[in-house]
């Protein structure tokens, strides 16, 4: 019934040209002309920046579940399924699942780009390694659009996540190195989950385990995060 | 016809053995009871008892803004009644909807883009626990032409039958229809209310909100007339005409006073048109058999009152009852 449920709105994603656009098409098309341009060529640059356009992907496609939820509720959608047999948790969590596969495509994009096109030398054991972590990462993202999708209308949902993916990103230094940050700025981005979901990868790149501040940021923001989408679904619900 | 009837298919509906079909007539499919609900200050529903029996075909007939949705909503649990009760098959509407024992036809409800029909109503069925075959459900709608297009590029009646579809294919044993056939052409309609008939005669029971008098009335076992959140009349159409005061019998006066009219035997009400009166009666034999004692007679008509006047009497009524109140 999920799995059934899953593939019904991964299809429906991957149908919408925007978000194929957004979330594949612009990634690794940014990521070329970053490592490709103005003479920024180090092997190291075209890993990291791998991973934080990686990254940036991700986070634009697990945010843009929040848009089809508040799409969904505006078309009566939401609705039709509260009166079939799927329980309402069964929804969320299919919900979120969509969001766990939508992302992948953005990933393997990017990282496919870095490693034929770029020629980013990793072990076969490293590929999967930064995969499966940056995959695992977007988790908190996910939550984060799902409250979004449940509390706004269709419109603001759009506005915002874009705004959080754009926010995000440049303060989390997915686009530009943190060490190009001024001091204080370069003290904010620690404690923003991209800039930790990042590191994440990065840790992955070189082979080495991620550090406890790392994941302690990540999963404070994945508690916020879940809550928020918590408190926006039990809102939402009574009025859907 | 009835050998037709007969012969309707059986086969999918979910294993009933002797037991169950006796189980089955002991809990109502739908019961309201005392249930009220406002939003704001509005009181959608203002104290509702109603009971649908087993294998019933019922209408909720009522104007805009009567409360018929607001019942839907509460029976399918997308709502909390404020007071009274809602059970659907001796249950919470939720427990009735887990099993999937429920399927309905919600009004408006813009359509799902990026999916194509035989998808979402494939996927629908898969969420029930005994659905009938989705080419049959789509076959039941008039759908099979169109099962490969996107929901989003129908016309306004092709997406209303996805919805019916949709209510259809999980199999459920009540199925709620609000407002089912508003998008429909008159041809369309037909269609739809053919297929809704052969699936009440499988021994579902079938629950409809209209505000087309002529749909209850030829449709239905059974018409409940909501007006301003209460039932204002429960019964067959022939019952809601005689509630509302049998036929209209109308003769012309040639300037004869008119007072005496109303004090005839059976008249409920008398009114004057220029130099005709109109007479409703309760029991048109004796109101004319009066009239001819007193030879009044002249150009004398006596005609059936129509569900329409039936209807309009009825909610007048209520008016006039809450009237004071306010």
């Amino acid at each position: 019934m999920i799995t059934a449920y899953v593939r019904l709105e991964v299809r429906r994603a991957l149908r919408e040209a925007g978000f194929v656009i957004s979330t594949i098409g612009v990634p690794v098309m940014m990521y070329l002309l970053f490592t490709n341009l103005g003479g920024q060529n180090e092997p190291e640059w075209r890993a990291a920046a791998m991973v934080g356009m990686a990254a940036y992907g991700a986070l634009g496609a697990a945010l843009s579940l929040g848009n089809g939820v508040a799409e969904d509720k505006s078309t009566g959608w939401l609705r039709q399924l509260r009166i079939t047999p799927m329980t309402p948790l069964r929804v969320v969590t299919g919900r979120a699942l969509t969001g766990a596969v939508v992302v992948l495509p953005a990933i393997t994009g990017v990282l496919l780009a870095g490693g034929l096109l770029n020629g980013v030398h990793m072990t076969a054991r490293q590929w999967v390694t930064v995969a499966v972590t940056l995959w695992l990462g977007s988790f908190p993202f996910a939550l984060l659009g799902l409250g979004n999708g449940y509390r706004l209308t269709p419109q603001t949902t759009g506005v915002v996540n874009v705004a959080c993916t754009l926010g995000l990103t440049v303060v989390g230094g997915l686009w530009f190195p943190v060490a190009l940050f001024p001091d204080w700025l370069r003290a904010v981005s620690g404690f923003t989950p991209t800039n930790r979901y990042a590191e994440l990868g990065v840790a992955a790149t070189e082979g080495t385990v991620p550090g406890a501040a790392t994941l302690a940021v990540l999963l404070g923001w994945a508690a916020l995060f879940g809550t928020y989408a918590a408190v926006s679904y039990r809102r939402s619900a009574r009025t859907v | 016809m009835d050998a037709c009837r007969a012969a309707a298919p059986d086969s999918y509906r979910r294993g009933m053995t002797k037991d169950q079909t006796k189980n089955q007539t002991k809990e109502p499919a739908v019961a309201l009871r005392a249930a009220t609900k406002s939003y704001g200050t509005v009181r959608a529903l203002d104290g509702i008892d109603l009971t649908v029996r087993r294998g019933e075909t019922v209408a909720l007939l009522g104007r805009n803004g009567a409360g018929k949705s607001t019942a839907v909503s509460l029976l399918l649990g997308l709502d909390e009644p404020d007071g009274g009760r809602v059970e659907l098959f001796g249950g919470t509407p939720e427990q009735a909807v887990a099993s999937g024992r429920v399927g309905a036809m919600l009004q408006e409800g813009r359509a799902t883009p990026r999916v194509t029909v035989r998808e979402v109503v494939s996927f629908v069925a898969r969420t029930y626990p005994s659905p009938m075959p989705v080419a049959e459900a789509l076959a039941l709608a008039g759908l099979t032409d169109f099962a490969e297009r996107r929901v989003g590029r129908l016309s306004g009646g092709q997406a209303q039958r996805v919805r019916f579809a949709i209510a259809l294919v999980g199999n459920p044993e009540l199925i709620v229809l609000d407002e089912p056939t508003t998008a429909l052409d008159v041809e369309a309609r037909q269609e739809f209310w053919e297929a809704m008939r052969g699936y009440a005669r499988r021994g579902n029971t079938v629950l409809f909100s209209t505000h087309y008098l002529e749909e209850a009335d030829a449709y239905a076992d059974r018409i409940v007339v909501l007006d301003a959140g209460r039932i204002v009349a429960d019964g067959t159409g022939e019952d809601l005409k005689r509630a509302a005061g049998g036929n209209l019998v109308s003769l012309d006066l040639a300037g004869s006073p008119t007072e005496w009219l109303a004090t005839l035997p059976g008249v409920v009400s008398v009114e004057i048109r220029g130099d005709r009166a109109r007479l409703r009666t309760e029991d048109s034999d004796t109101t004319v058999r009066a009239l001819a004692a007193r030879d009044a007679i002249r150009s004398l008509e006596v005609t059936r009152a129509s569900l329409n006047d039936a209807f309009l009497t009825l909610s007048h009524r209520t008016r006039e009852r809450l009237e004071p109140a306010r």
